[in-house]
């Protein structure tokens, strides 16, 4: 859709706001019957070119000729030589839908006298509410299209605070989970009595980026799992934390629960390390 | 004491990187009658909106802040040698839509709405921080389960969520391109 359209007027400005086009850049071929053509590719997904065929029908939304609609569905769907399963297949999860819906009419009932519900009303409803979105977002777009008119200064003396775009990247919210994921199978495994050995963040800081020196890249999981005890292995997330920070790993989570890998960043020479800042 | 506060108030503004709301003004000031406080702030508004002015102060996404108007936009393209500035695309703004009006919501929802695959869409929003995850809903699979940001209603220039269009204003909207199809 346009931008700064009025929602008001959406429907006068039809032929600019749904994606029309004109045939005009295939002079040199045949023309044909159509006058014009609307590409699938234009609409944002099956519900959208449902949409626009029962508005370009004027068709009443709770009452739809079902086969009028699937077959006109289906023409937009033929129109394509070849199927792109990655994008096409919801058009054909729709399409079936629509034929089922339609044979769920057809078929004779034993008990008329039961009030069935009608087999569209599923359909009608996530029209009703897809269409409404649609009104939303345009009153948003119009919104939107007015604060990025309104400027603000967005860039001001630094404040100090920790930057924490590093941490972003690997997603902390992912980054915790996995961690309180490996705290309980460590916990269930720590029955035993703790050895009474120190560990400091230093030592362990110096531990890590010389097995990253040596290695290239860690599995942390592993290396979590391999520390002797509870202690050791929370110092060890500790200092990963801290690593990330001081942007002298890189760590990345490629999916959620699995484990997370660790680089040492080309530009940082491992004798740059400091202690941990005390915070 | 009065024109005091005032011209402070204007400082706050100035100096908060993100909309200043009335519980950091107070935090800041410390003992101040409540309403003097709305006061001057009153009085500082009236001052900057008027007409003559480039800078205006707005109320979005739960406070206040600086901006310019729109109409001088063009000239600060110029200034900053920008074109336009990107809008979100249709589909995310679908997905923003959805998850605005149906908000805790998870992907799978906003997916079904849509009739489309969303996690682009959602992932996107997110790097954007227009959208933030709160926590995991206990379903199958635990799924992440997502709400607008206050950065959203900064960027629609909402002052909360009660300032979406509401569910009547839509309703019209959709009865009068009714009629005109009819």
């Amino acid at each position: 859709m346009q931008p700064g359209n009025s929602g008001k007027n959406m429907m006068e400005q039809e032929n600019q706001d749904w994606p029309v086009q004109a045939e005009e850049t295939e002079i040199n071929q045949q023309p044909t019957s159509d006058s014009y053509q609307v590409k699938l590719e234009f609409f944002e997904g099956p519900l959208d070119l449902l949409l626009f065929l029962i508005r370009k029908k004027k068709i009443d939304i709770n009452d739809i000729p079902m086969a009028v609609i699937t077959r006109d569905y289906l023409d937009y769907l033929e129109k394509k030589d070849q199927i792109n399963l990655d994008r096409e297949a919801e058009f054909l999860f729709i399409a079936s839908l629509l034929i089922y819906i339609k044979s769920q009419m057809l078929l004779p009932r034993e008990q008329e006298t039961i009030t069935e519900d009608d087999p569209r009303q599923t359909l009608v409803d996530r029209l009703l509410e897809f269409q409404k979105i649609k009104v939303a977002s345009s009153l948003l777009r119009e919104k939107e299209e007015v604060e990025l008119q309104r400027w603000r200064r967005a860039f001001l003396p630094p404040l100090e605070k920790p930057d924490e775009l590093e941490l972003l990247q690997v997603s902390l919210f992912d980054l915790a989970e996995t961690f309180f994921l490996i705290m309980k199978r460590k916990e269930r495994e720590n029955l035993r009595v703790i050895k009474g050995k120190d560990v400091s963040v230093e030592e362990k800081l110096r531990e890590i980026i010389d097995y990253l020196g040596k290695n290239g890249s860690m599995d942390f999981l592993d290396y979590f799992s391999s520390q002797d005890s509870l202690e050791e292995a929370l110092v060890s997330f500790f200092c990963l934390l801290e690593l990330v920070k001081n942007h002298l790993v890189v760590a990345i989570q490629e999916e959620l629960f699995q484990t997370i890998r660790v680089w040492l960043r080309k530009d940082k020479a491992p004798h740059q390390v400091h202690g941990p800042s005390h915070e | 004491m009065n024109d005091q506060l005032k011209a402070i108030l204007e400082v706050f503004i100035f100096l908060s990187q993100e909309p200043l709301t009335i519980n950091k003004m107070k935090e800041v000031l410390g003992e101040v009658p409540e309403e003097e406080l709305q006061a001057s702030l009153a009085a500082l508004l009236a001052d900057f909106n008027q007409e003559n002015h480039g800078i205006q102060i707005v109320q979005s996404g739960g406070g206040y802040l600086f901006t310019t108007k729109p109409e001088h936009d063009q000239w600060v393209r110029r200034w900053l040698q920008i074109e336009k500035k990107t809008r979100l695309s249709t589909a995310a703004l679908e997905t923003l839509s959805i998850i605005a009006y149906h908000q805790p919501i998870t992907q799978a929802e906003v997916s079904a709405i849509r009739g489309v695959d969303s996690t682009y869409s959602i992932k996107n929003l997110l790097q954007k921080k227009l959208i933030k995850i709160v926590g995991r809903k206990k379903a199958p699979g635990n799924p992440l389960v997502y709400r607008t940001s206050e950065k959203f209603l900064e960027y629609f220039g909402l002052n909360s969520l009660d300032d979406l269009p509401k569910e009547e204003e839509i309703a019209k909207i959709l009865e009068e391109e009714k009629q005109t199809i009819s």
